[in-house]
């Protein structure tokens, strides 16, 4: 909970100081807007494209930071982390964007269960006309006066805002949307503890019906070999064994998976030794990108333990619900047919 | 996807009890393509009553046939020893359907309650009476090439996608279903519905009817799958046509056949049947079966191709299952049932 005796910091009032996850401190950040977001760390796992999206944009952007023809400096931080404390906005999703002297120009916090607000988006933008530019090179992109660096700044905080009312969303209670009245309305969901056999080891989590064995594996347990392709059950990359069979992961619920012996493509090497299908898929380059390459192998493996001796139509045939979009497919049949083989 | 609440059952007569009482509960076995309509949000259950684990997963002896379990994977009952040498209509069907997963996963009681593939139902946002009765057919006026030949109405035109279901209607199999009015037997011909003014509901099964187990008849004919689709694999059928033909020495003493992707349900075609029956397999025969098959086809605007390829393919599996041609492959395999080549070779 938020100190009731500290007030967050007001617009106008220059920010402490305070030291950043990457090392280095606030102040020395001056001379260029800087954006702090803070969200959670953990995330609902149901939300799961949402929190990764939120991760790859806050990663792009903290690579934006560093370069050299740095817009803004970027930071995500955790709302129950130490920065958040400094300034007294623990647990709440928060947007927080300074100007190049380290005065707060806008700030804005989306509490659990609200959705975002168009005027939200458009105070942020407001308020970060009047800051102005700082470099000699840069030239103002329009008579308003907004500079380059400021409408790029202005950009990245209204993206971070709707992502963060995602996050907001995914923390809390949704709001279910207007159906018709023919539609049920939303029940009333708990999560359900289960535990889950990966790869021999018993792991305990909580989680929602809905959520797919996919995203229990990679958001819940960061088991994140097993790819999330095209998440409707035609591609394959999700493959994973249950009992023994290949098994589509993004088509199976992690609480239907209780009780079942499930492996995936960090079970299969012994220690630094590759499994023989993952050895061949190496010695015949079996893949380009490598995205596929999981959940083939997975259906590989599961494919010749019947030691059967298959032709090349019969693996094709067989191996039909993986796609490899780099189309290394003659690569993935020479690996099958050598280890089954071997 | 939306929320819903998740509950093991613990026996048939328990799940029957947990989704009777409520409208928008729905028993899960495979979830193959439950689970992927309800990411598009098509289906909203409050409820899934997970049957997979209860214990309906055996194929047994029944009366000179064979009882398959409802909870038997589709693999399974394709790979069974007595199905493929007694039925291979009912492996070719599995075999030529899905993925190796997804045949792992699914169930055989949920497989002939997969709903359409029609790309209007999938979509929340197109006018669809089987989605949402009342809304339109976005389909009867827009790109209708998978949809129906046979039995469509004007609300609706979409086909069944299962292929086993297409076997199973040449096999007088029988299906047995627990419900809140205690248990009943349906003929398989009958477990399907034409769509008429009420496309919302695909079988004749009321909510909270669960099936157990389908039961094949005793039957020593022979029996044969084949499948058009647009790539060699993993696809769903454009046309497809089952084929059993009870011989009496070098005569047909009775033929059953079912169309695939061309209606609502399973098509049986009493007329070319009929044709068939107590005649000496010939190619002139075959061909004329083949011609009344489809003698009172509808076809939408984008669909007429299905009478001719419908119409090649029955001669064709005509011929392959009376033996007066060779089967593409062996029996009971992919191979068989497949047109088109497979795999590349």
């Amino acid at each position: 909970m938020p100190d009731e005796s500290r007030p967050p910091f007001q617009v106008g009032a220059h920010v402490p100081n305070c030291l950043l996850p990457n090392g280095s401190y606030l102040h020395d950040l001056r001379g260029q807007p800087v954006i702090l977001a803070f969200a959670p760390d953990e995330w609902n796992p149901a939300q799961a494209h949402q929190s990764s999206i939120f991760a790859h944009l806050l990663h792009a952007f903290d690579g934006i930071a560093v370069s050299d023809d740095t817009m803004a400096a970027w930071y995500s931080l955790d709302c129950q982390g130490p920065v958040a404390a400094q300034f007294n906005i623990t647990d709440q999703r928060t947007l927080l964007l300074l100007d190049e002297q380290g005065i707060l120009r806008w700030q804005t916090a989306i509490g659990p269960g609200q959705e975002p607000r168009a005027g939200q988006i458009l105070a942020a933008l407001e308020a970060l006309r009047p800051i102005a530019p700082v470099a000699a090179r840069e030239v103002p992109i329009t008579s308003g006066g907004l500079s380059r660096r400021t409408f790029l700044a202005a950009t990245l905080a209204t993206a971070a805002l709707l992502l963060l009312a995602g996050a907001a969303e995914a923390a809390a209670t949704v709001t279910p949307p207007k159906h018709p009245a023919s539609m049920p309305a939303t029940p009333a969901v708990a999560t359900i503890p289960i535990t889950l056999t990966i790869n021999g080891e018993t792991h305990r989590l909580e989680v929602e019906p809905r959520v797919a064995l996919l995203d229990a594996l990679r958001e819940n347990l960061h088991l994140t070999g097993t790819k999330k392709g095209c998440d409707h059950g035609q591609c394959g990359a999700c493959t994973v064994h249950l009992d023994g069979q290949s098994a589509l992961s993004c088509l199976t619920l992690a609480v239907m998976s209780e009780g079942r012996q499930i492996t995936t493509i960090e079970g299969l090497a012994k220690g630094a030794t590759l499994h023989p299908m993952q050895a061949a898929f190496v010695k015949h380059d079996a893949f380009q990108c490598g995205y596929c390459t999981p959940g083939q192998i997975m259906a590989a493996t599961a494919l010749v333990q019947d030691k059967q001796h298959r032709s090349a139509a019969e693996i094709r045939e067989a191996m039909s619900g993986n796609l490899c979009r780099c189309a290394a497919y003659p690569n993935i049949i020479a690996a099958i047919q050598e280890t089954q083989t071997a | 996807m939306h929320p819903f609440n998740y509950q093991r059952a613990t026996s048939p007569a328990q799940a029957v009890a947990a989704v009777a009482p409520a409208p928008s509960a729905a028993f899960v076995a495979g979830g193959t393509s439950q689970l992927d309509l309800m990411k598009e949000e098509v289906l909203r259950p409050s409820l899934l009553v997970d049957v997979a684990a209860l214990p309906l997963k055996t194929i047994g002896a029944l009366a000179g046939g064979l009882q398959l379990g409802a909870g038997v994977s589709n693999t399974a009952a394709a790979m069974h020893p007595e199905v493929l040498t007694r039925y291979p209509v009912v492996s070719e069907a599995l075999l030529a359907g899905a993925s190796t997963q997804i045949r792992n996963m699914a169930s055989l009681g949920g497989n002939p309650l997969q709903r359409t593939r029609c790309p209007y139902f999938r979509d929340p946002a197109q006018a669809c009476n089987k989605r949402e009765p009342g809304t339109g057919c976005a389909a009867l006026k827009g790109i209708n090439k998978v949809h129906a030949i046979f039995g469509a109405s004007a609300a609706c035109v979409a086909t069944h996608p299962s292929d086993l279901a297409v076997a199973l209607a040449v096999l007088d199999a029988q299906v047995q279903v627990v419900g809140p009015a205690g248990s009943r037997t349906i003929a398989f011909p009958d477990l399907h519905r034409l769509p008429g003014d009420t496309p919302q509901q695909d079988t004749t099964l009321a909510h909270g009817e669960l099936i157990t187990s389908i039961d094949l008849p005793a039957f020593t004919g022979r029996s044969h799958y084949l499948k058009v689709r647009e790539r060699a694999s993993y696809a769903f059928a454009l046309v497809s046509c089952a084929v059993a033909l009870d011989m009496d020495g070098k005569k047909i003493k009775r033929a059953r056949v079912a169309l695939g992707g061309v209606a609502h349900k399973p098509w049986r075609v009493p007329a070319a049947e009929a044709m068939l029956a107590g005649k000496k397999p010939s190619e002139k025969l075959f061909r004329a079966a083949a011609e009344v098959a489809f003698a009172d086809a509808k076809p939408l605007e984008h669909n007429a191709y299905k009478i001719p390829m419908g119409r090649n393919l029955l001669l064709r599996a005509l011929l392959e299952t009376s033996g007066l041609q060779p089967l593409q492959g062996p029996a009971g395999t992919a191979f068989a049932a497949s047109v088109g080549g497979m795999g590349g070779e």
